[in-house]
């Protein structure tokens, strides 16, 4: 089905779209929506694309130590003890420790071992699960441990989304990007809207990620999905300057290809160049080559979405006070 | 450029001429080339149907001694881990095959010089006794031209031979890039000239069979070469007509001698594209899934493509060249299904046979392709002291007593 051209004036226009004018953009023809997002997107950040090089640790989840592994790949390579690279635009930490000493004490750790690099970490949903203490005072104390965002907040795993973004706010402490845990079958709609009541009360919510962190290995997310599901979060997310698309997670041809519906930026390139990690790991010359072979302009980032390494951060700017 | 000329003409059914295809394929919108060609796409294919095949693709050597310095799958001559399968472990892999309602083999392998024209009959001839509906899609132009050279037969010879035994089509392989400058670059001008490849089709296609045709980017070739290759193919359609489908899929560089770096998805869908709009003569166009992964694969189908090509159950080549995707009969018709086409199960004449298999009998999903042989087996088949080797290793391992074959 053709896009009905009012809706396209109005994305164009970057007004926002009604839940029902969401729901017949759901159904277009896939390339058109590409087209259309692609023309939404180029007037509202211009021809590049952004990506972080991002270090990866996990806290170990039982003590209280704060004790920080990678993952399995460079574990097995007896890169695990390496230090932080200096390529590393980020750090992030995955898992969140049992207990709130354990995550407090690993977010010192990570802040030791890279003073300067931006600290992410945890998943907010983890942190709502664990209600170790009310949610603002959570955070800051994080905070205070030297965490400059939370790594993300999926918007279908916290019940009081609004509320957790509000304790963020009112702890100094952003969330990185709001993201997808599952995948979700066709019907997007109402987290669309959601994600619009959540980008127009949030200025600072400035990066959305559509695509979802879980895959099921033998019912995977199709490619139609994942490239529709990037063209509508830019078509419905007028406010929201960032479409972000995970490379290690989607691997390059289909992370490129969503360059081409919407997205804007890249997340989680390795800092290291070293392609014995696997195809997903690819040196940053291979993702560069990807974006510029898409069309666009390829800048590195090494706080959110500041283009210039050393520059003023629009998160740290942004950040809620 | 004028992209609304373009359109006219296309939608028109307007040949597009070499400069204005590279017009196209370098400075047209990726999503515009989609959308062309998926107009074409549907004025060749009205029923919104998407085909696909249940075969096994079968590599029966890996020795071969053409080396073309794009392939991480050969090995030469007397390589302690070079193989020939044996005709029990290719009879186990078709009754597998017809288990999951596969219908032929695409039965390839290496140039390997001790395996006489002879053998290939034999199996062919045994394989139509014991299975006499299985289809055999069975070695490319530059294997003919191989049995033609180490039997000092003419092409026509050997291909009426191979029919009289049991051959239904050939496979488009080793056509790379159909450009001289190309083939001498990736060594592989020796195996077959771009004319020879060609002619090879020709027979085949004068002599009754039906083959497809196929293209190989990524490597040295320029953009016009990609282009002068598919007018090659479009005028010999233009003059046969016995080209079934086309496919294509960018070199895979990991563990081959040339290395480099794999054109990207962008790169793949484009060319798909562009392919469509230019073979205007040719009905199918199959997506090339085991190289772009399901997710590319899928969308392929917005960019041209009217078949996913093949379940394949077994894939040796591209996997040795690090790629490593997987979609069963389930994955395949799901991802169809879900881009708003109807699966239909065909054969190699794109003759509808059916609906998707595994919704008439329980089939096993796969969510990895088998190899050839497992890992370590170095089995030497009986049946091979039967046939004169003609390199002195080969003569070496057929004067030993065969060793048992591993269960
Ligand atoms: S591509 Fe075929 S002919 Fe060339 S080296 Fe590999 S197996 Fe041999």
């Amino acid at each position: 089905m053709d896009i009905n051209l009012a809706i396209a004036e109005r994305a164009r226009a970057g007004e926002s779209l009604t839940a029902a004018e969401l729901d017949e953009l759901a159904s277009a023809d896939l390339l058109s929506l590409g087209m259309l997002a692609d023309e939404v997107r180029r007037s509202r950040v211009g021809d590049t694309v952004t990506y972080v090089r991002v270090f990866e640790w996990s806290a170990s989840a039982r003590t209280g130590s704060g004790e920080l592994r990678r993952d399995s790949a460079e574990a097995a390579s007896g890169r695990e003890g390496e230090p932080v690279p200096s390529k590393a635009g980020e750090i992030r930490i995955a898992v969140v420790p049992e207990s709130l000493a354990g995550a407090v004490a690993a977010i010192g750790n990570a802040r030791a071992a890279a003073p300067k690099v931006l600290l992410t970490a945890f998943s907010l949903a983890d942190i709502v699960d664990r209600a170790w203490a009310p949610l603002v005072d959570v955070l800051r104390q994080l905070k205070s441990a030297g965490l400059d965002a939370i790594a993300e907040a999926p918007i279908d795993r916290v019940a009081d989304l609004a509320g957790a973004l509000q304790a963020c706010q009112d702890a100094g402490l952003a969330a990185r990007c709001l993201s997808l845990q599952k995948p979700v079958g066709g019907a997007r709609i109402d987290l669309l809207v959601l994600l619009q009541t959540l980008a127009a009360r949030f200025a600072w919510v400035q990066t959305v990620a559509p695509l979802p962190r879980e895959q099921s290995v033998a019912v995977p997310t199709t490619g139609y999905d994942d490239v529709r599901a990037v063209a509508m979060a830019r078509l419905a997310l007028p406010a929201v300057r960032n479409i972000q698309v995970d490379w290690a997670q989607y691997g390059p041809k289909l992370a490129q290809v969503a360059l081409t519906f919407g997205a804007n930026d890249v997340d989680r390139v390795s800092p290291i160049d070293d392609e014995t990690l696997g195809r997903r790991r690819t040196a940053v010359e291979d993702v560069k080559r990807n974006i510029a072979a898409a069309g666009f302009t390829p800048v590195e980032r090494d706080l959110p979405f500041d283009s210039q390494r050393g520059g003023a951060s629009p998160l740290a700017q942004g950040r809620p006070q | 450029m004028d992209l609304r000329s373009f359109e006219d003409r296309i939608k028109n059914g307007g040949r597009l001429s070499a400069n204005e295809a590279l017009t196209l394929y370098r400075h047209a919108p990726t999503h515009w080339l989609g959308r062309m060609a998926d107009g074409v796409r549907r004025r060749k294919h009205p029923e919104p149907v998407v085909t696909y095949i249940i075969d096994r693709n079968v590599n029966y050597t890996n020795v071969c001694v053409a080396r073309c310095n794009f392939c991480a799958f050969y090995r030469e001559v007397g390589h302690a881990e070079g193989y020939v399968l044996g005709f029990e472990e290719i009879f186990r892999k078709i009754e597998e095959t017809q288990a999951l309602g596969g219908v032929q083999l695409l039965l390839q392998g290496g140039h390997n010089p001790d395996l006489p024209i002879a053998w290939y009959e034999d199996l062919f001839r045994s394989v139509k006794q014991r299975y006499p509906d299985f289809k055999l899609h069975a070695l490319s132009p530059p294997e003919v031209l191989h049995l033609s050279r180490t039997s000092r037969l003419p092409v026509p010879q050997v291909i009426d031979r191979l029919m009289a035994a049991g051959l239904d089509s050939i496979p488009g392989g080793g056509a790379e890039i159909l450009v001289d400058r190309v083939r001498q670059l990736l060594n592989c001008y020796g195996k077959a000239t771009s004319d020879e490849w060609l002619e090879v089709m020709r027979h085949a296609h004068r002599a009754g069979l039906r083959t497809t045709a196929t293209m190989m980017y990524g490597t040295v070739e320029t953009d016009e070469e990609r282009l002068e290759h598919l007018l090659r193919l479009r005028a010999l359609q233009d003059e046969t007509g016995g080209f079934t489908a086309f496919i294509t899929w960018s070199y895979q560089p990991e563990h081959t001698e040339r290395g480099g770096a794999e054109a990207t998805g962008i790169e793949y869908l484009r060319t798909l594209a562009i392919a469509r709009l230019v073979l205007d003569n040719f009905d199918n166009l199959q997506a090339s899934w085991v190289t772009q992964g399901g997710k590319v694969g899928q969308l392929s189908l917005a960019f041209g493509a009217n078949d996913m090509g093949s379940v394949m159950i077994e894939e040796n080549v591209v996997r040795a060249a690090g790629a490593v995707y997987c979609m069963d009969e389930v994955e395949i018709v799901r991802n169809v299904e879900d881009a708003g086409f109807q699966p239909k199960r065909r054969n190699m004449h794109y003759d509808i046979l059916g609906d998707p298999f595994f919704r008439e009998r329980s089939v096993p999903r796969t969510l990895e392709l088998a190899t050839a042989r497992d890992a370590g087996d170095t089995s030497v088949p009986a049946e091979l002291v039967n046939y004169p080797a003609r390199s002195a290793a080969g003569k070496r391992q057929r004067s030993q007593p065969p060793a048992s074959p591993v269960a």
